[in-house]
């Protein structure tokens, strides 16, 4: 018999008067010691469904129909009391922030201790020994000293391995973890998968395990779940699946899925010439400052002595973990984020000695496209209005005709409808935004477009058309990207060239080949090894 | 990122209150310019002189004399007729402001001892706004808990409209009705007036009560969006994941990190605490420095209006340098130095 | 005949028309425009919007003086409520009264002098025995008031079904329905009583008399202007401070930065009330030296209300300044701001596009919040002498006229209670428009700004 057995399960969100069902006939079954994956884009109701197990819903979404039995109990008709003491004691939670998860202004020791002592009866030193052992066993360095730590002084992967000790304190039978690397680094996010399944082997739990990532998925399941928009749409086992897939959209998936392959690489293009945009020893520091009128300055060094150059019609990635300094190196070259030293030369031109005037001129040539959709377009301005917006800066096609003209021809280069120049940005989903924001760059016609993680916001299939406009936006126009991304997979689409980025330095740079597949610094090694990979 | 320079433990506590100290002169400076050029530059001592000898028929030797009297015969920021450092200090700026910093405050333009009026009157200030802060937190607190774990409750909505319609009430309502009712009707305490001693307690009853009542509502309403937020917190969803009680949620988890906003509006109410409320004092008569302040108003003593002013700034300051420690001693990410 | 305005006058009517051109910006603004008609939807929000709208009238005909012939120029209110303004008692009355409050020696017939309560020169005037017959006036009156509320009600029902272009047999049930029956039912309301109190006041004083007998009524619906024209002046001073001072700081930071939270966490550390005091004492000198006798009264006195303004409006700008300085910084490093610098829009633009308007949430919900404190501070300062000049209609002078009435026997309760109720009303109205406001222009909570609803 199954331990975790979900049958018809239906769950319906309550927003503005309006009902929409977001998980709809759902049956799962988990069998003790198996790691089953649920995995889907946005929307598909993964995450939802593994907050239902343990009736942790937001309070706009309700159970509406079906049974979800741990261990042969019903838990969706539970007393409240009783159904306290599955969670926590039965079943374990990882959740995908480790900064949110945890209690600010509690020690860690009490924050895993607490849950020995709700269902362990734990006291003194009993729990002390149990909750050493425990953070021992999820890897926290001389956990003994560490009891009345705080959250903030542990990095994001040491407080995600504390979540996971406080969800294995009582010895669960099932552990569900929710996207539990998503917010994770990816040499960080290897480590806690390698934890996860060592435990979950250890210990013969059972894990419901949420991803988006195939890769991700592919080195964690025994058994796989594929959702799309709150149904499923195919399950079986691991290898049935990644061997054979039965349904158009899990083999859709795999195909949109980026991988570390030498076989989708762009050709090497020769460079020669003078680079069109050149950067010598750029250094970045940023001052930060307190709300009240004496509260403390603190610098932080963003980026040292960064050099690169790009070439007219090239796509050079920027590779690095968060904080590495590779979204500053970018708004700073840009002239978005002041630098402290260093030059930039575009075109020939020194950037940081133009005047006011000149640089608004010179921008025209140099345009970016950023990271969050939602954030890059101003949501009081039409379609119209954000695309043109250049032009207006620039005093180019004065003629409104003349612009219009030219709004439609770069919406549908971008592959949107003409028609939706009238419409507001919050009318469109974010890959459709990420159009619109490329169209705007295009506008003023530029030879370099710094790209800010411009996919890293989206799902996998979105992504893949994106990336897909701006290979062949390249290869029409010999566009050149600076291209900054965290994701090792996207950047072996479509880099010539790539720099990898860490603590603020670029440890190693050269053409994508030589970078990606035979890494010669060991912090790229250990970076590339990193990447989950599928099949 | 790495952090270029961090302080850690004592060493960093210490520098960080100096740092604090060395800031609130160049306000408190500030605070005195302001007040010198509300007092002395829009008005001249002239002005203040007719004010205090009568509008009509006065020369101006008794004007001069009046001023003579008073010490506002003196040049404003310069005296060009002494020598040394008397150039500074024998003016009006440095006499009536500067002078403050030492916590000299001089005499009234009545003539009574400052320094020794506020030792006086701040007693009964305190007799009436400590009771005032101490029961608002007792009633206030559990009622905003409770209204936000009852969110969307009948007990909710009704509390909610009862703290909308009490927040659009005048504070003089409080005051007048509380009067007419307990003192007038059901003749239960006196009117208006103070006594030594324990004696007080029957005069302080009332103002007490109207206090914390007219301020109930507000702070109600605060209390119940401070607790709201924390309890949609992340962690609290960890926390029920966990198992734990209701209870144990709520005196673990939410109320330790709601103590932060609650904090704020605590100390930043330190400098009220002193010099009382201005209303609630004079209307019942208490000799505080709240009606000492009003009658300095109506009277036009500036002497006391200035030196007032200049406390209570160093008061709200001094209330905002505590907040900050209260932040560090209550949220491990400032005292531990980083984040 | 000619029109006449006093300072407070033109600045009050010219923030309505600042008002009107922001409405007119909203109309074309699809985001503004959806944010204030969920404010007018709710049913706090249009209720209270309508309870506003009447005291922003009463005000606004309070505002326009006609100067006519041999008389001070008069407003347009007071040729409104003319029975109500001359109909002038010698003193105390209680509502609703026929006879005055204190005993006069009277001819009762002649020769014969007896000590009575005089009937009184208006209140009840038209009643030969008004102890038999006032009940039935009153309810005569009443009914009739009612009858041409409903009237109107029906009328202004039929002008907006005309103004919203629908079939009238649709629009009469379209009332009925849930979102809008709330709204109806409050208007109805409103329409009766001022139906009511319009028709009972025509032969009453409904509200009574004060000392110097004149009509407590009248005197409140004149205080409606002092209270409105307080908030909407001390905020038109406010605002220009706050956000030149908090964009500048947010936007420049460095040394400006250093200034401007110099200069707001100075004159925030001086307690609220004390500034407060201070500045009004020395204005009030200033005024009393500079203006002196030599304008009328009315002048001075509206002058004394203006400085009320400009003090609270000069000392009330740093916790908006604050926030925007918070925003600003915010904002500044969000990618559509960063996105249009990268397409070299000049910083003109920049302001004028991308930061001014995704700060006007923070600015309405800021202004609105701290509307109804002006109008509460009023009375405060009032009280403390430092308030509005004691020859202007306030409810602070009200109250204040009020406090000793009470030790009197028998009670003399309707000033006072004519003042605290049109005060409730009036900032209990505010607060829940405030309340509603800040739930429709709070960006944490609005979905279309994060686009949840887009078409994924």
């Amino acid at each position: 018999m199954a331990l975790l057995e979900i049958s018809g399960l239906k769950l319906v969100a309550h927003a503005q008067g309006r009902s929409v069902t977001v998980v709809e006939s759902l049956d799962l079954g988990l069998a003790q010691g198996e790691t089953s994956v649920l995995v889907g884009e946005s929307g598909s109701g993964k995450s939802l469904t593994a907050l239902a197990i343990v009736r942790l819903l937001p309070s706009a979404v309700e159970l509406a129909e079906g049974s979800i039995k741990l261990g042969g109990r019903e838990l969706s008709s539970l007393p409240e009391r009783e159904m306290n003491s599955v969670r926590g004691a039965r079943i374990g939670f990882v959740f995908q922030e480790p900064q949110a998860a945890l209690n600010p202004v509690m020690g860690i020791g009490n924050q895993v201790g607490e849950v020995l002592v709700r269902h362990r009866g734990l006291r003194g030193r009993q729990l002390r020994e149990r909750v050493v052992e425990l953070l021992a066993a999820v890897g926290i360095p001389e956990p003994h000293r560490r009891l009345d730590d705080y959250p903030h002084q542990f990095s994001g992967g040491m407080k995600q391995r504390v979540m996971i000790a406080i969800a294995l304190a009582a010895e669960p039978d099932l552990l569900i973890a929710d996207e539990p690397t998503t917010a994770l680094d990816v040499s960080t996010q290897a480590q806690i998968l390698d934890l996860l399944r060592d435990e979950q082997r250890a210990r013969g739990m059972a894990m419901l395990f949420i991803t988006h990532d195939l890769a991700v998925a592919h080195r964690m399941a025994d058994s796989l779940v594929v959702m799309k928009e709150g149904r499923v749409v195919e399950q079986g086992t691991r290898d049935a699946i990644f061997s054979a897939p039965r349904q158009n959209y899990t083999r859709h998936l795999f195909a949109v899925s980026p991988r570390l392959s030498s076989a989708t690489l762009p050709a090497p293009r020769m460079t020669a010439g003078e680079p069109l945009l050149a950067v010598r020893e750029l250094a970045v520091h940023f001052s930060q400052r307190g709300p009240r009128w004496w509260g403390r300055k603190r610098i932080l060094a963003a980026v040292t002595e960064a050099s690169l150059d790009v070439h007219a019609g090239e796509t050079v990635a920027v590779v690095g973990e968060s904080g590495s300094g590779k979204t500053t190196l970018g708004r700073a070259l840009l002239r978005l984020q002041p630098a402290d030293s260093g030059r930039v030369a575009f075109l020939g031109r020194d950037l940081f000695g133009l005047p006011p005037e000149s640089l608004r001129r010179a921008r025209r040539e140099l345009q970016v496209v950023f990271q969050d959709p939602f954030a890059s377009m101003n949501p009081r301005m039409t379609v119209q209005q954000i695309i043109e917006e250049g032009l207006v800066a620039q005093d180019l096609l004065l003629a409104p005709g003349a612009r219009r003209a030219h709004v439609a021809r770069l919406l549908e280069k971008v592959g949107l409808d003409p028609a939706c120049a009238t419409r507001f940005p919050h009318q469109f989903s974010g890959g459709q935004r990420q159009r619109i924001s490329i169209a705007r760059a295009l506008a003023v016609e530029p030879r370099l477009i710094v790209c800010d993680e411009p996919t890293s916001a989206l799902d996998v299939s979105v992504q893949a058309q994106i990336l897909a406009l701006l290979r062949s936006l390249q290869e029409e126009r010999g566009l050149a990207y600076l291209f900054i991304t965290h994701n090792l997979g996207v950047v072996a689409q479509l880099a010539h060239r790539v720099l990898v980025m860490h603590q603020g330095r670029i440890v190693e740079s050269g053409p994508a080949r030589e970078v990606l597949f035979h890494p010669r610094q060991d912090y790229t090694r250990a970076l590339i090894a990193a990447v989950p990979s599928l099949p | 990122m790495a952090l270029a320079s961090t302080h850690t433990g004592d060493d960093f506590v210490t520098i960080w209150f100096l740092r604090r100290l060395a800031y609130v002169l160049p306000i408190l400076l500030g605070v005195n310019l302001l007040t010198f050029a509300l007092f002395f530059v829009i008005n001249s001592p002239d002005d203040m002189a007719r004010r205090h000898l009568g509008e009509r028929h006065v020369t101006t030797a008794a004007i001069a004399d009046w001023k003579r009297a008073h010490g506002y015969d003196r040049p404003a920021f310069i005296n060009a007729d002494r020598s040394g450092t008397a150039v500074v200090t024998d003016t009006l700026f440095f006499t009536g402001s500067v002078r403050l910093f030492s916590l000299d405050f001089g005499r009234s333009d009545g003539g009574r001892h400052i320094a020794w009026d506020i030792r006086q009157r701040m007693w009964p200030s305190l007799a009436i706004a400590l009771p005032v802060l101490i029961l608002e937190l007792i009633i206030a607190v559990p009622l905003g808990l409770a209204v936000a774990l009852l969110r969307g409750s009948t007990f909710d909505r009704g509390l909610t409209l009862l703290c909308v319609a009490s927040m659009a009430i005048s504070s003089l309502f409080f005051i007048i009705a509380g009067q007419f009712l307990f003192a007038r009707l059901l003749r239960l305490i006196p009117i208006s007036g103070f006594a030594e001693g324990w004696g007080a307690i029957k005069f302080l009853l009332l103002p007490v009560m109207v206090q914390v009542l007219a301020g109930l509502g507000a702070r109600v309403r605060w209390n119940r969006t401070v607790f709201l937020e924390e309890i949609s917190r992340e962690h609290v969803r960890t926390a029920r994941a966990k198992g734990l009680a209701e209870t144990r949620i709520l005196f673990g988890h939410v109320l330790p990190n709601a103590l932060l906003p609650l904090i704020t509006t605590i100390v930043v109410t330190l400098p009220g605490l002193f010099l009382g409320s201005l209303i609630t004092e004079s209307f019942f008569a208490i000799p505080g420095l709240g009606s000492y302040t009003i009658d300095a108003i109506q009277n036009q003593d500036f002497a006391i209006a200035r030196t007032m002013v200049f406390i209570g700034s160093l008061l709200y300051i001094l209330g905002l340098l505590l907040t900050d420690l209260a932040y560090a001693w209550a949220d491990p990410r400032i005292r531990l130095g980083s984040g | 005949m000619g029109l006449h305005f006093l300072p407070t006058d033109l600045l009050f009517l010219g923030t309505l028309m600042l008002g009107l051109v922001y409405c007119r910006n909203v109309a074309r603004d699809p985001l503004a425009r959806a944010r204030w008609a969920k404010v007018l939807r709710s049913v706090g929000g249009g209720v209270a919007s309508l309870v506003l709208a009447l005291h922003v009238t009463v005000a606004v005909l309070d505002s326009v003086r006609v100067q006519s012939e041999n008389e001070a120029p008069l407003t347009l209110l007071d040729h409104l409520l003319t029975p109500l303004r001359t109909g002038v008692e010698t003193t105390y009355s209680a509502p609703f009264s026929t006879h005055a409050y204190a005993r006069e020696n009277l001819e009762s017939a002649p020769g014969t002098w007896v000590r009575d309560y005089p009937r009184l020169q208006f209140g009840g005037r038209h009643l030969v025995h008004p102890e038999e017959e006032a009940a039935g006036d009153i309810a005569r009156r009443s009914l009739r008031g009612a009858a041409i509320g409903l009237a109107s009600l029906g009328l202004l029902t039929l002008i907006i079904n005309l103004v919203r272009r629908r079939p009238p047999g649709r629009a009469w049930r379209q009332w009925f329905e849930p979102a809008w029956r709330w709204h109806w039912f409050a208007l109805g309301i409103l329409c009766l009583g001022v139906g009511i109190v319009g028709n009972l006041a025509g032969g009453w004083h409904v509200l009574g008399t004060d000392k110097v007998g004149q009509d407590v009524l009248y005197l409140s619906l004149k205080s409606v202007r002092t209270g409105l024209v307080l908030a909407v002046l001390a905020s038109l001073i406010t605002l220009p401070i706050a956000v030149v001072l908090g964009i500048l700081a947010g936007y420049l930071q460095g040394w400006v930065d250093d200034v401007i939270q110099y200069l707001y966490t100075t004159l925030s550390s001086i307690p609220g009330v004390l500034l407060i005091a201070a500045a009004a004492l020395s204005l009030d000198l200033f005024l009393s030296r500079e203006v002196g006798a030599l304008h009328s009264l009315a002048l001075r006195a509206d002058l004394r209300l203006l400085a009320l303004c400009a003090v609270l409006g000069l000392t009330g700008w740093t916790s908006l300044c604050r926030l925007l300085r918070a925003e600003t910084m915010k904002l500044r490093t969000v990618e559509f701001i960063a996105s249009a610098q990268a397409l070299g829009s000049s910083p003109g633009t920049l302001l004028r596009r991308h930061l001014l308007p995704n700060l006007m949430p923070l600015v309405i919900i800021t202004t609105v919040l701290d509307f109804s404190s002006l109008v509460l501070a009023e009375a405060v300062l009032t009280y403390i002498d430092i308030g509005v000049d004691p020859s202007t209609e306030s409810w602070g002078n009200m109250i204040n006229g009020a406090r000793l009435e009470l030790a009197r026997e028998p009670v003399i309760w309707w000033s006072l209670a004519a003042a605290l109720g049109g005060m409730f009303g009036l900032v209990l109205a505010a607060n829940i428009f405030a309340d509603t406001v800040r739930d429709a222009f709070d960006p944490r909570l609005d979905p279309a700004a994060r686009g949840t609803h887009g078409l994924a």
